[in-house]
C-alpha cells in the first residue's frame, strides 16, 4: 500500500486528542466525602458502570472515526494487479496532451483531424471517473494549459472541450516532454496517465531526435504515457513565401511580388489558380499548371499601388483541404512620394551615377513623386532633411560630429542611409565621428556605419582584372532581384579596389566578392532605420560595377528596401510583435488588435534608446493592426503560418511503433486498442472513499450517540428537580 | 452573658458556629423564639402561677386575670412555672456520617445546636433535660436533671467523641431506652442513614415503653437535592466503596431512591405515633424549632398539617 499524502499520516496521532480528554475527564473527578452513600450503592452503580461502557463506546468511536478519516486524507492505494482485500477504485491521474498545430486542420471527408482527435478524447474521458484530477493541455508553439488539475466532471469537461480549436501555430516537439513533465510532477495521483494524441507527421517522426526519444522516455518513468495518433491524408498544397521582387512602393507604380506554391503530399497537382488580392480586392490570378510532388512553383504576382498608405496584400489558393497555409500575407507601405538626397564628396561622377542608376526607367521620363538630387558634400549642412527618405553619401571625406549626430537621429526615425567608400574618404575621421558613444546611462549608442573602416585594398589579379560578385547570395531583399539575373552579367561586375572593414556585432554582409569573405555590401539597423554600407566606390575608378545593368537594379532596390517601413517584413505564427518609438510616446501602453478582432493593449518600455511595445506570441495568422494609442490610425502587420508544419503526411502506425520502441510508451492507433490499454495499464486502486466513508459513518454514529446521551442529561434538566415537598422540610415555610 | 449578638441573621448556622459558646447559642436562639410573633412554645407544659405580665394579642383570653382587670382596669395575663417532673432525653446521633458538611456547618454541629436550644427551652421551663450520645454504641449517657450545666456537658462530649460508623440505630436505641427509668420525651437527632426497619424498630421500642418520641432528620442540603455537577467520587463516611460518576446522569436514580426512604421513614413515623420531622441544616435554627413547635402544637390541637 502507499500513500499520496504519507505526512498526513502524522494526524493519526490525532487519536491521542479523544484519549486525552477522557483521561483529562477522568482526572478532573472532584472528590467529596458522603454520608448518604447507601442511596449510591445499587442502581446507582450499576447505572455508573453502564456510564462508564458508554464513555468507553464513545471514545472508540471517536478514536476509530479519526484514524479512518486520517486514512482518508493519506490517500491510500494498493497496486496489486491481482486485486486486495482492500475495498478501491481503479483511478488514476490523466494528463491529455492534445496537438493544436494547423496541421490537425487537415480534412478528411467531413471531419478534421481535430475533430476525431477530440472524439478520441472524449472515449478516454469515459473512463475517467469523477473527480479524479485531469490536465487538459493544447500542444502547439506554446502549449496552452486549458485545465489543471481538475477535479474530473464529464459535462464540463466535454464543454471545454467542445470549445478547444486547432491553432495556426507549429507543435514544438522540443517543447512537449518538457511540459508534459511538468504536469505530471504538479498533479497528485496514485497513477499518472498522460495521453499524446497527434498526428504523428513524417517529417518530425521519420527520424525522432534521440533528444526527444529519451525525454519520452524519462516521461514514461514517471506515467504511463500512451501516443494516440490521429491519422489522415497527406495532399496538402501550401503558398509557402511572398515577396517583393521589383519595384518601388510609391503610389502611382506597379511592383512586383512573388509567390511560392509548394506541392507537400505525394503526387502532383495540376492547375493551381494563385490568386492576389491588395487590401481584399483581387487584383492579378495566376494557374500554375502542375506541381510534381514535394516540390514548388512560384508565379509572378503584379501590384499597382494606387493609393498611398499600408496596402495588405496576400496571395491566396483555393481547393485545398488544409486552409491555414493556403494564404500569404504581406504589407507594403505605400509612400506618396520618394525623395533621395545624394551628396557627392567626389568630383561629381559618383552623383552623376548614382542619379542615373536610381532615375533609370523605361520611358526616361520624370516623375514627380520620385525625387533624386545630387548636391556636393559641402552644401550638406544647408539642405532640409525632413523631406528626404534616404541620403546617399559618396566618397564624403569628412563629417562634423554635429552631422553624426544628425544622421544618427535621421536613421532612427526610420529613414535610410547609404555610404559609399572612395578615394577623398579620410578613414581616421569617418571611424571617429561614426564610432558609438558612450551614454550618461553608461551605455554605448550604436555606430552610425555599420563597420569600421580599415585599409584600402587592391583586389585585381594579377592580370589587373577585379574581383566578381560572389554568385551565392543570401536570401535578403536587396539580393532578390540580383538572383535572377544571368550568371554571367555578375561575373563581369568586377572590383578593383575595396576598403577593409571590420563589421560590427550587429551588421551582416550582404554581398560578398567572390572567392573570399570580404563584404562589398553591409547593412545594419539603427532604430527603425537602416544604413547600406559599400566598401567600394560609386564612381568607376574602383570597380565597374556603376557601369553595368547591376548598379541601377541594386540602388533601386535599396532604395526601395531603405524607404520602406519595419512593418513591411511578415511576421510567423508564435513570432514577436513589435512597435518601436524613438522618443517617449504619450499614451503608455500600445494596442494591437488580432485577426479575430481582439484588442491586445501591451505596455510600453524603454529598451536601448528606444521605446518598445512588444507582443511575445503573435497566435493568429492574419492581418494584426499595431495602433499607438487606442484612438491613433493602426498600422497592419502581416502574420503567416510557418509552413515546415505543411507536410502534413503521417507517419504509418507500425512505422510509430518502431520509432518508439524502448522509450515504455503505448501505440494506441485505435479506441479499442486505447482501452484495452487503459484497462491493463490501471492497476492501482484507490481506497481513500472507502476510508472516508467509514470514517463518517463512525463519525456520524459518535454524534447520533453522544447527542443521545446529551438530550437525556438535557431533558432530565428541563423537568422539575424532584426534592422533599417544601413542606416536609422543618423551617422551609 | 453580656455579649448581644447582632440582630441580623444571628441565627444563621454558620454564624453560630462562629459564635462557639453554646449556651449563649442557645439562649439566644431561645430568646428569639419567645419575642416577636411566635407564640410561646412550651404553653401548656406548665400548671404552676409564675407571674402576671401585661396581655398581649395573641395571648388567650382564658388566661387574663380578670381580678386585677377589675382592680387596675388593665388586662394582665397570668404565667405559670413549669412542672418540674417532665424529663426530656435528647438523643444524639454522633456517627461518622454526621459529619458531613457541604458547607461550614456540619450536621453534627447543627444537632449539638440544635439539642443545647431544646435543653435550653425544656431547663427553662424548670424540666429536667437527659442526654445520651450515640454512634455504633452509646458513648454517653446523662440522666435527666434541671440545671443549665447540660448544655456545655453536650458540647464537651460532642467534642471529645471520635465517631465511628454506625451500623445499626435499632440496638443503640434499646440500650438508650433500657437505661431510662421514666417515661420521658425522646428527642433524636440523627440523619437516620440506615434501614428503615431499623429506624422504625428502635423508635418503635421507645414508643413500646412509653415515651413521647420526636425524630428531628436532620440533613444537610445536598443530601436532600443532590445538586452537584460534572464527574465526583463519593467517599462514603462510613467505610464505604467510593463512586466516581457522573452526577448529572445519576441524580434522577438517587433523589428517587432517596426520596423514596424519606417517605417510608415518614409513613413509618406515622404508624408509630412518632414526631417526625425533617431539618434543613442550612436554614436558620429558629425557623426550624418555630415550624418545629408549631406542627407539634397543630399536632396536639388535631389539625391537619
Amino acid at each position: 500500500m502507499s500513500f499520496l499524502n504519507p505526512l498526513l499520516l502524522f494526524a493519526g496521532l490525532g487519536v491521542a486528542l479523544p484519549i486525552l480528554a477522557h483521561l483529562l475527564n477522568r482526572y478532573r473527578v472532584r472528590h467529596t466525602p458522603w454520608a448518604a452513600m447507601q442511596f449510591l450503592n445499587r442502581s446507582v452503580r450499576v447505572r455508573s458502570r453502564q456510564l462508564r461502557l458508554r464513555d468507553v463506546l464513545l471514545l472508540l468511536l471517536r478514536c476509530i472515526a479519526v484514524l479512518l478519516l486520517t486514512l482518508a486524507l493519506s490517500r491510500p492505494a494498493t497496486h496489486n494487479p491481482d486485486g486486495s482485500w482492500l475495498p478501491g477504485e481503479r483511478r488514476a491521474g490523466v494528463i491529455i496532451a492534445l496537438d493544436a498545430s494547423f496541421s490537425m486542420q487537415q480534412g478528411d471527408g467531413n471531419s478534421t483531424r481535430f475533430q476525431r482527435a477530440v472524439e478520441l478524447i472524449g472515449a478516454i474521458g469515459e473512463r475517467i471517473h469523477t473527480g479524479d484530477p485531469v490536465s487538459l493541455v493544447l500542444m502547439g508553439g506554446e502549449s496552452r494549459v486549458v485545465a489543471r488539475n481538475m477535479a474530473f466532471e464529464p459535462a464540463r469537461f466535454a464543454t471545454i472541450l467542445q470549445q478547444q480549436q486547432a491553432s495556426a501555430e507549429v507543435l514544438d516537439w522540443d517543447r512537449v516532454p518538457k511540459q508534459l513533465q511538468e504536469l505530471a510532477e504538479d498533479m497528485s495521483a496514485h497513477q499518472k496517465e498522460i495521453y499524446l494524441v497527434t498526428d504523428f507527421q513524417a517529417q518530425t517522426w521519420n527520424r525522432p531526435s534521440t533528444r526527444l526519444l529519451a525525454a519520452f522516455k524519462a516521461l514514461g518513468e514517471s506515467a504511463s504515457v500512451f501516443m494516440v495518433p490521429v491519422s489522415g491524408g497527406p495532399e496538402n498544397l501550401a503558398v509557402t513565401d511572398l515577396d517583393l521582387i521589383s519595384g518601388a512602393l510609391r503610389k502611382g507604380t506597379v511592383a512586383r511580388y512573388q509567390a511560392t506554391v509548394r506541392n507537400c503530399g505525394p503526387s502532383p497537382v495540376a492547375d493551381i489558380e494563385v490568386q492576389c488580392r491588395a487590401d481584399g480586392v483581387q487584383i492579378d490570378n495566376k494557374r500554375i499548371p502542375l506541381i510534381l510532388a514535394g516540390s514548388s512553383e512560384t508565379v509572378s504576382l503584379f501590384v499597382p499601388f494606387h493609393n498611398a498608405g499600408p496596402t495588405r496584400i496576400t496571395a491566396e489558393i483555393n481547393g485545398d483541404s488544409l486552409h491555414a497555409d493556403n494564404v500569404r500575407r504581406v504589407v507594403a507601405v505605400v509612400r506618396d512620394r520618394v525623395s533621395v538626397l545624394c551628396v557627392d564628396g567626389s568630383t561629381g561622377d559618383a552623383g552623376r551615377l548614382i542619379t542615373a542608376a536610381l532615375l533609370a526607367r523605361d520611358d526616361g521620363t520624370e516623375d514627380d513623386n520620385y525625387v533624386v538630387r545630387s548636391v556636393p558634400w559641402l552644401s550638406f549642412p544647408g539642405q532640409d532633411l525632413e523631406s528626404v527618405d534616404v541620403i546617399v553619401l559618396a566618397n564624403v571625406p569628412e563629417i562634423t560630429p554635429d552631422q553624426t549626430e544628425q544622421l544618427v537621429q535621421y536613421v532612427r526615425q526610420g529613414n535610410g542611409l547609404v555610404w559609399f567608400a572612395g578615394d577623398r574618404v579620410k578613414v581616421a575621421e569617418w571611424n571617429e565621428r561614426s564610432a558609438g558613444r558612450g551614454t550618461e546611462a553608461g551605455k554605448m549608442e550604436s555606430p552610425l556605419l555599420p563597420a569600421v573602416i580599415g585599409q584600402l585594398v587592391d583586389s585585381s589579379d594579377a592580370l589587373g582584372a577585379g574581383q566578381p560578385l560572389d554568385p551565392s547570395m543570401p536570401d535578403h531583399v536587396l539580393c532578390r532581384p540580383m538572383r535572377s539575373l544571368p550568371e554571367d552579367l555578375l561575373s563581369e561586375t568586377r572590383f578593383l579596389k575595396r576598403l577593409q572593414v571590420e563589421p560590427t556585432a550587429t551588421s551582416f554582409p550582404v554581398l560578398n566578392l567572390a572567392g573570399s569573405d570580404s563584404p562589398i555590401l553591409l547593412e545594419h539597423t539603427l532604430g527603425r532605420g537602416q544604413v547600406v554600407m559599400f566598401t567600394t566606390s560609386a564612381e568607376a575608378t574602383w570597380n565597374n560595377m556603376a557601369l553595368t545593368p547591376v548598379f541601377p537594379m541594386l540602388m533601386q532596390q535599396i532604395i526601395t528596401y531603405l524607404a520602406g517601413r519595419e512593418f513591411e517584413q511578415p511576421r510567423l505564427v508564435g513570432d514577436s510583435l513589435s512597435l518601436a518609438y524613438t522618443e517617449q510616446p504619450d499614451a503608455s501602453d500600445a494596442v494591437f488588435d488580432s485577426p479575430s478582432e481582439q484588442s491586445l493593449t501591451v505596455p510600453v518600455r524603454a529598451y536601448r534608446n528606444q521605446y518598445v511595445a512588444l507582443l511575445e506570441h503573435a497566435r493568429e495568422a492574419g492581418f494584426y493592426v499595431a495602433r499607438v494609442s487606442v484612438q491613433a490610425p493602426g498600422m497592419p502587420i502581416a502574420v503567416n503560418v510557418d509552413t515546415r508544419e505543411s507536410d502534413v503526411t503521417c507517419l504509418p502506425e507500425s512505422e510509430l511503433r518502431t520509432r518508439l520502441e524502448g522509450t515504455g510508451t503505448t501505440v494506441a492507433a485505435t479506441e479499442a486498442e486505447l482501452l484495452s490499454a487503459m484497462e491493463a495499464t490501471r492497476t492501482g486502486r484507490s481506497s481513500w472513499r472507502f476510508f472516508m466513508f467509514a470514517g463518517l459513518v463512525f463519525l456520524l454514529l459518535e454524534c447520533l450517540f453522544a447527542d443521545r446521551l446529551l438530550t437525556k442529561q438535557w431533558s432530565r434538566r428541563q423537568q422539575p428537580e424532584p426534592s422533599p415537598a417544601p413542606a416536609e422540610v422543618a423551617g422551609d415555610a | 452573658m453580656s455579649e448581644q449578638l447582632p440582630q441580623t441573621n444571628y441565627l444563621d448556622p454558620e454564624v453560630l458556629q462562629k459564635l462557639g459558646d453554646l449556651e449563649l447559642i442557645a439562649r439566644e436562639v431561645v430568646e428569639g423564639l419567645r419575642v416577636g410573633t411566635h407564640r410561646s412554645p412550651l404553653r401548656g407544659f406548665s400548671t404552676e402561677f409564675a407571674h402576671h405580665r401585661q396581655y398581649a394579642p395573641g395571648d388567650a383570653i382564658r388566661n387574663i386575670d380578670w381580678r386585677v382587670f377589675g382592680r387596675t382596669d388593665r388586662y394582665y395575663t397570668k404565667l405559670y412555672e413549669a412542672e418540674t417532673n417532665f424529663d426530656c432525653f435528647l438523643l444524639i446521633d454522633a456517627s461518622s456520617s454526621m459529619n458531613y458538611a457541604s458547607g461550614k456547618v456540619s450536621k453534627l454541629e447543627y444537632a449539638k445546636f440544635l439539642a443545647a436550644s431544646l435543653a435550653h427551652i425544656v431547663l427553662k421551663q424548670r424540666d429536667s433535660v437527659g442526654l445520651s450520645v450515640f454512634d455504633s454504641a452509646v458513648r454517653a449517657y446523662l440522666p435527666p436533671r434541671s440545671s443549665m450545666g447540660i448544655i456545655l456537658q453536650i458540647d464537651r462530649l460532642l467534642r471529645d467523641i471520635k465517631p465511628t460508623p454506625r451500623t445499626s440505630i435499632a440496638r443503640q436505641l434499646h440500650d438508650i431506652a433500657l437505661m431510662m427509668k421514666r417515661r420521658s420525651m425522646v428527642v433524636l437527632i440523627s440523619d437516620l442513614f440506615s434501614s428503615v426497619d431499623d429506624i422504625l424498630g428502635g423508635l418503635d421500642h421507645l414508643r413500646f415503653d412509653g415515651h413521647n418520641v420526636v425524630v428531628l432528620h436532620t440533613l444537610d442540603p445536598y443530601e436532600l437535592k443532590f445538586p452537584f455537577q460534572g464527574a465526583w467520587c463519593f467517599e462514603g463516611l462510613e467505610g464505604e466503596e467510593p463512586l466516581t460518576t457522573q452526577v448529572e446522569r445519576i441524580r434522577e436514580d438517587y433523589l428517587a431512591s432517596f426520596n423514596e426512604y424519606l417517605q417510608a421513614l415518614r409513613d413509618g413515623c406515622t404508624a408509630s405515633h412518632v414526631d417526625y420531622t425533617t431539618v434543613d441544616t442550612s436554614l436558620p435554627l429558629d425557623g426550624v424549632l418555630s415550624e418545629f413547635f408549631f406542627k407539634r402544637q397543630a399536632a396536639m390541637n388535631g389539625a391537619r398539617l
